[in-house]
């Protein structure tokens, strides 16, 4: 037995009161001083989702290009993001630590359902706005009532998985769907509007296989999935694993239709899972977002777009422009800094949380012309178009016009 | 030194510590106090993998899973599972579910201690490894009795002590964070004497002779089934009792609350810690609770140079900090930080030594 030495509790006494302590703000509503006004999130710098951390860092880069120009009402946003690794025990300390110690006006941008899901009690209760939820899990407009410091941005899954099904339905006879989904709320909130979407139609899902978000990889997945006999694959996975699936399935030798959910249909993504243009499987894979694509040669001259990459050059120094994460980021950053402009000069949490419930935004440069952001009495739902697109010779390209969701 | 002086020596500093561990909240922010109790937890936690591993010399790469037992038996204890088709309808205040933590717990470790008499050395941490991965999906296959992938939220039910109003005890009215903070250390520092005194006599030397070597253990007399059997459950318990208080401080558990990752930094804090001692413990449990936050460049890590900040808000750049942190650390003190203070302690025993003479 090696007893507790002397020396022990000195240098542990050393290192928690080196620790720094930190210092509390002393405004009205915190967060906000005379020159700035400070937010935070939770993202996955780290662990099985990192490739979101681009998210983060694309809301970044567009504040500080805002604070170049004077930020807004003469503050300069503060944006704190700090690495969950996606477990969402970590979203509940790190969100702590923001509210508590760092004193954020709101939680902004935190990222994943889970991670949301463990927090939306605490910021609630707390009345902390918990602003533009990064995940599109269906019960942070359907349940506003309940949570009213909480708000989401992107489409929601059950509006995406329902145009999946309507899509099917439509165009495939007697489609047998395969579905790879994270074993989660948010897979099966995409898993259960397919099913809903495909209806009455001949087309139906034939074989469900999920993963962990922890497992290493799908391999045996998409091998059962071929094995089911399924011509229709719906890949409701994040980033590394939806790539996985396509490697996977196309070393298998399969080539069914592929649905791939729009979490993980960035160009970037795509790209890397065509294993340079090697993967055949990948060839007219089916997706939908409210995004422009950076790839998109439409876009070559539009403002909004030549904004994103001058702004991701200067602020984001070796950021892949081509990855639409940062896109994500800057559109959900442009909804915040007009939140912030309609607040004025005396930000206030409530306030906040007031004119995220009366968005009336047309005109987001990031986004597909025609899509809205808008929120009002009854819907809690910012975000409800998206533009359904296939991917063809290494590109999306976008067909059959915007589609907009009645049904949440 | 004589071993009745150095045990002088470590009273003297176990209470000195506990002083300090008593008045800390006094000098430190309210938030500060909720971080700190995150290393109490942690601290229960490599407490009972050092007795299993550093003492017995089981390897085990799976106690975040025995954490999760205890975290999801307080969960269930306190908000039920009825409200996913479960039988359990809860109602249990926070506090008096952490024995049953404990020992739920435990009754899964000594269960497994079973099978495990077969294996050793590498198989076995293969075994528990196998324990960690499955944890998450097993979770998820019985949705009605844990909730599945949603998890069980805590944060303000009548059953979570402080979920946002002060706490009252004896009279006495803390803040939510300082109750949870001397909540879990005074459990901490509770299962530390309780190591010690198991560690100290009979039981910790059939321990360590086991641990040396299994042939000469039997052969003296140590029964290696009940002592490996006994390692085990008394090991998993500590983890039950941590995954509880994490369950209370988070108040919310999930599947991926209590990842692969998490049994691989409880491993990585006995190294650090010293395998086979207990003060040392203290500094592991700190590198679990801080060294993620360090290396994004937060807290401590705001004292590290500008340009390796701005490396660690990249995507991945907290996982090469840690990573490179860790080797230092194992290249400068490979015993860990007991193994330091031991080297420490006879540098001035044997120059005492030889002054004497």
């Amino acid at each position: 037995m090696r007893r507790p030495s002397a020396l022990v509790v000195a240098l542990a006494a050393a290192l928690f009161v080196a620790l720094p302590v930190a210092f509390a703000g002393s405004s009205a509503d915190p967060g906000v001083s005379p020159t700035t006004i400070l937010i935070g999130g939770t993202s996955p710098l780290t662990g099985p989702a990192a490739s979101y951390a681009t998210v983060a860092r694309g809301a970044q880069a567009y504040f500080e290009s805002i604070n170049a120009k004077g930020g807004v009402a003469q503050r300069k946003i503060d944006y704190r993001i700090v690495d969950d690794a996606y477990n969402p025990a970590l979203t509940v300390q790190a969100v702590r630590r923001l509210v508590e110690q760092d004193k954020v006006f709101a939680v902004f941008n935190t990222l994943g359902t889970e991670a949301n899901l463990s927090i939306r009690e605490y910021l609630n209760l707390s009345k902390v706005p918990q602003l533009f939820v990064a995940s599109g899990a269906t019960t942070w407009g359907r349940d506003a009532a309940q949570y009213p410091w909480t708000i989401g941005f992107q489409p929601s899954y059950a509006a995406e998985g329902f145009v999946y099904g309507q899509y099917l339905a439509k165009t495939q006879k007697k489609a047998k769907v395969g579905v790879l989904f994270q074993n989660d709320d948010y897979g099966k909130d995409l898993l259960a509007s397919l099913k809903s979407g495909l209806g009455r139609s001949g087309s139906k899902v034939i074989a469900e296989e999920p993963y962990e978000v922890t497992s290493p990889d799908v391999g045996s997945q998409i091998g059962k999935l071929k094995a089911s006999g399924a011509n229709v694959l719906a890949i409701f996975a994040t980033p590394t694993f939806a790539i996985q699936a396509f490697v996977f399935a196309n070393r298998l030798g399969w080539r069914p239709l592929v649905i791939n959910n729009a979490v993980s249909a960035t160009s970037n993504t795509m790209s890397l899972a065509s294993e340079g243009g090697k993967n055949k499987t990948i060839e007219g894979t089916i997706s939908t977002t409210p995004l422009k694509d950076p790839l998109d040669p439409r876009w070559k001259k539009d403002p909004g777009m030549k904004q994103y990459r001058a702004i991701l050059a200067q602020y984001a120094k070796g950021a892949n422009a081509n990855d639409a994460n940062h896109l994500y980021g800057m559109a959900v950053a442009y909804e915040t800094v007009g939140l912030l402009k309609r607040l004025g000069a005396n930000p206030t949490r409530a306030g906040l949380m007031a004119r995220a419930r009366s968005i009336t935004s047309a005109a987001n440069p990031f986004l597909l012309p025609g899509v809205s952001v808008k929120t009002g009495k009854g819907d809690n739902f910012p975000i409800q178009q998206g533009q359904l697109q296939r991917w063809t010779k290494g590109r999306w390209v976008p067909f059959g016009g915007l589609w907009t969701s009645k049904r949440n | 030194m004589t071993p009745r002086r150095t045990r002088i020596i470590g009273f003297v500093a176990f209470a000195a510590f506990v002083a300090f561990v008593a008045v800390l909240p006094a000098f430190i922010s309210d938030f500060k106090a909720r971080d700190y109790s995150y290393v109490g937890i942690y601290l229960i936690a490599l407490l009972g993998l050092n007795i299993l591993t550093g003492y017995t010399g089981q390897i085990s790469l799976g106690h975040g899973a025995f954490m999760a037992i205890g975290g999801y038996t307080t969960a269930i204890l306190m908000a039920g599972n009825e409200q996913f088709g479960g039988p359990i309808s809860g109602g249990m205040k926070d506090v008096w579910t952490l024995p049953i933590a404990g020992l739920v717990a435990g009754l899964v470790g000594l269960a497994f201690g079973l099978p495990a008499l077969r294996l050793s050395g590498l198989y076995l941490a293969l075994a528990t490894f196998a324990i960690a991965v499955a944890m998450p999906s097993t979770v998820k296959r019985f949705e009605e009795f844990t909730g599945g992938g949603s998890g069980i939220q805590l944060f303000g039910t009548p059953e979570l002590t402080g979920s946002i109003s002060n706490v009252e005890i004896f009279g006495w009215s803390m803040t939510p964070n300082d109750w949870m903070y001397y909540l879990a250390w005074s459990i901490a520092l509770v299962a530390f004497a309780a190591a010690w005194v198991i560690l100290r006599g009979r039981t910790g030397r059939a321990f360590r002779a086991v641990r040396d070597s299994e042939t000469a253990a039997v052969s003296s007399g140590v029964s290696l089934a009940r002592y490996k059997t006994l390692a085990f459950g008394i090991s998993a318990a500590y983890a039950g009792v941590a995954g509880g208080l994490f369950a209370i401080a988070s108040a919310f558990v999930n599947p991926d609350a209590f990842p692969v990752a998490l049994s691989i930094y409880l491993l990585v804090g006995i190294v650090v810690g010293g395998l086979g001692g207990l003060s040392g413990l203290v500094f592991g449990a700190i590198f679990i609770a801080f060294l993620p936050l360090w290396a994004q460049g937060q807290d401590l890590g705001s004292l590290l140079p500008g340009a390796i900040i701005e490396e660690t808000q990249k995507p991945g750049g907290p996982a090469i900090v840690y990573g490179i942190v860790l080797i230092l650390l194992m290249f400068v003190i490979p015993n860990g930080v007991s193994g330091l203070f031991r080297r420490i302690g006879q540098l001035i025993s044997s120059r005492r030594y030889s002054r004497a003479r």
